[in-house]
């Protein structure tokens, strides 16, 4: 990775007043890597691509792209594409003229047949051919991206930062773009950093994702390595699929409102939670005697997912606990609305974090 | 029970708001049909004649009332405004676009700027005249020392026209053009002022009718040649006769030209600023 590394920053912070939007963040991209990153909102992810593409200038860090510092170089000496998550289209121009915008008027240095010519096979990669001439008020939402897309490509960038592009469309046209943006990275060998507040696509285009909270980064792996062993307690909350619980780690052992666990592989962090996947819950009639975990719920209600149905139960502390079902492993158990029922798990697959762990 | 008492009291006030706006113009533009070049600038109308607009062309028979000393002040008026309108224009979108970012001392240069339209219009003309004769020793002309008090004038509101727009403007279209490998010089010209046209026009329409019958500041900063309000009001210490008023309704048929200009080339781009909605509406 260090070898093909095309893109590094260095302990970059960046603060608005006394707000730190970005605190020493140290990252390195190898070429034709997919970085997704992840974090709630206000985390600086937004920040941190605005800091790489020039639009903001850090406190203190460098970046390094092709193995140049441009922490001082401006946006338009970059060669950095950006794709906004409003598109930012330019209202006045037809979608040609977008796409050959930064051909015709950067330093391309193309005569404007040329320029058209490039800016027609872009249109045509995107999906878009016999709409050169429309006004970008004159196509829907996924027309727009897919401009925006082919306008910042045209240019033939190394890196592309994705800012949130997919946050504006339906989730129909959502994972079509989502396979899309991975053949034209198959096809163009550009490295994209993609920024994404949806565990979902994170997890689903990464090579490798980036989770931020709080202008810090606080892990970077493959999506498998994330989701298996999110290292904190937070990482495990962004990701949206983990009942959390509070309680006490003690000589190997969990205590929480499900009762005592063993717990003997569990990871250091600032504060003792307990982690379940979703669908690693079982639920069990209320008079059933498990061994190990048990906690009484009552069920709420149910979400048909398509593919898996979510079981919502109250266990008396304030958010429900989440049960998945992949309707893959056969019919779906009926539970009653307000009947109490017992969950329970295999301890061996829970992720537990705690003060008292190394 | 409401509506009944307060729908006709609006509408009253209507009627009244729109009297005292239109009705001197309808009076003047009966006056300035009277019979000449006897008739005066009173009622009733002797006959109906357009003789006060064939006498402001030089159309009629010399009479004792000479024609209006008006050619030159209305050259210097038109080429006042243009210089102004163009000055001030550049002006406000330029300091407009340096409010976009949050400098030291920018509520300090705000003010600053504001305080143009705030002054007094006889103290600014004043003022200049003394600096003029007294302190720097130039003489005062049209062209110079009057033209700095209209773009001191006017300038502010061409900046808080430009302030307005630029607050609505969405920056991410100038960063995706920075981001394509253009110029901000470039960008600006191709992306963002065709986006702000339309609060560029207005900005000049406002800069160029207020120059056109600046008075009070003129009055003591333009020096020996007169620019066209000075040249009118000149013209009331002798004797008012209609000719006046028929040179009145020329101006405002000129002026409502000058707003069908306006309207058309507003129409033409606010089709641009819906498009502009309608992307924002997306995001």
């Amino acid at each position: 990775m260090v070898d093909t590394a095309v893109f590094r920053l260095e302990g970059v912070t960046k603060r608005y007043g006394d707000l730190v939007a970005l605190n020493n963040a140290t990252l390195e991209v190898g070429a034709n890597e997919y970085l997704s990153f992840l974090g709630p909102s206000g985390s600086g992810k937004t920040t941190l691509l605005r800091v790489i593409a020039g639009f903001e200038a850090p406190e203190s860090g460098r970046v390094h792209f092709e193995g140049r510092d441009i922490t001082n170089v401006p946006a338009h000496e970059r060669g950095i594409g950006f794709v906004f998550q409003n598109f930012a289209l330019f209202p006045h121009l037809t979608v040609i003229q977008n796409v050959g915008f930064g051909l015709t008027h950067g330093k391309s240095g193309l005569s404007a047949a040329e320029v058209e010519r490039r800016a027609v096979e872009m249109i045509e990669l995107v999906g878009l051919s016999g709409m050169e001439g429309r006004g970008v008020d004159q196509i829907s939402g996924g027309q727009r991206q897919r401009v925006a897309l082919a306008r910042t490509l045209a240019m033939k960038p190394k890196l592309v930062l994705l800012d949130e592009p997919l946050g504006a469309l339906d989730a129909n046209l959502r994972s079509r773009m989502r396979n899309e943006l991975r053949a034209i990275r198959e096809r163009l060998g550009v490295t994209f950093l993609h920024v994404t507040g949806s565990e979902t696509e994170a997890l689903a285009m990464g090579d490798r994702v980036v989770v931020l909270d709080r202008g810090t980064i606080i892990q970077t792996g493959t999506p498998g390595e994330v989701y298996d062993r999110p290292a904190s307690p937070d990482v495990a909350h962004f990701l949206n699929r983990f009942n959390l619980f509070d309680g006490q780690l003690a000589k190997g052992s969990f205590t929480g409102a499900f009762g005592t666990a063993p717990a003997p592989r569990a990871t250091r962090a600032d504060r003792d939670v307990y982690a379940v996947r979703y669908d690693r819950v079982k639920v069990l009639p209320v008079s059933a005697k498990p061994e190990g975990p048990a906690l009484k719920a009552t069920f709420i209600a149910s979400e048909y997912l398509g593919s898996s149905i979510m079981n919502f139960f109250d266990a008396g502390h304030g958010h429900p606990i989440e049960m998945e079902h992949h309707l893959s492993l056969g019919a779906p158990d009926i539970y009653e609305p307000r009947q109490d029922y017992l969950l329970t798990w295999n301890p061996e697959q829970a992720i537990v974090f705690g003060r008292e762990a190394v | 029970m409401e509506s009944r008492i307060i729908k006709p009291a609006l509408g009253v006030y209507v009627a009244l708001f729109v009297l005292f706006l239109y009705g001197p113009f309808v009076v003047l533009t009966i006056i300035s049909f009277q019979q000449g070049p006897d008739g005066g600038p009173q009622f009733p109308i002797i006959e109906w004649s357009t003789y006060w607009y064939r006498q402001i062309f030089g159309l009629t028979p010399p009479s004792r009332i000479a024609p209006l000393p008006f050619g030159e002040a209305l050259i210097r008026s038109l080429v006042l405004a243009l210089m102004t309108m163009v000055v001030s224009t550049v002006l406000g979108v330029m300091s407009a676009q340096a409010f976009r970012r949050n400098f030291k001392g920018s509520a300090f240069v705000f003010y600053l700027i504001v305080l143009g339209m705030m002054v007094p219009g006889v103290l600014t003309g004043l003022g200049t005249s003394l600096l003029a004769n007294n302190i720097i020793g130039i003489e005062r002309h049209w062209y110079t020392t009057a033209f700095a008090t209209h773009v001191a004038y006017t300038f502010p509101f061409a900046f808080l026209v430009m302030l307005a727009i630029l607050n609505r403007f969405d920056s991410s279209v100038e960063e995706a053009a920075w981001s394509l490998g253009v110029d901000p010089w470039t960008t600006f010209r191709k992306v963002t002022f065709p986006l702000i046209f339309p609060g560029v026009l207005s900005a000049m329409l406002f800069a160029f009718t207020l120059s056109l019958d600046e008075f009070p500041r003129t009055l003591f900063a333009s020096g020996r040649d007169q620019t066209l309000p000075l040249a009118i009001y000149g013209t009331f210490s002798v004797e008012i006769h209609p000719n006046i008023f028929a040179f009145g309704v020329l101006t405002t048929l000129f002026s409502f030209a000058l707003l069908s200009v306006y309207g058309i080339l507003m129409a033409m781009s606010v089709r641009r600023a819906k498009k502009m909605a309608m992307q924002e509406d997306i995001a």
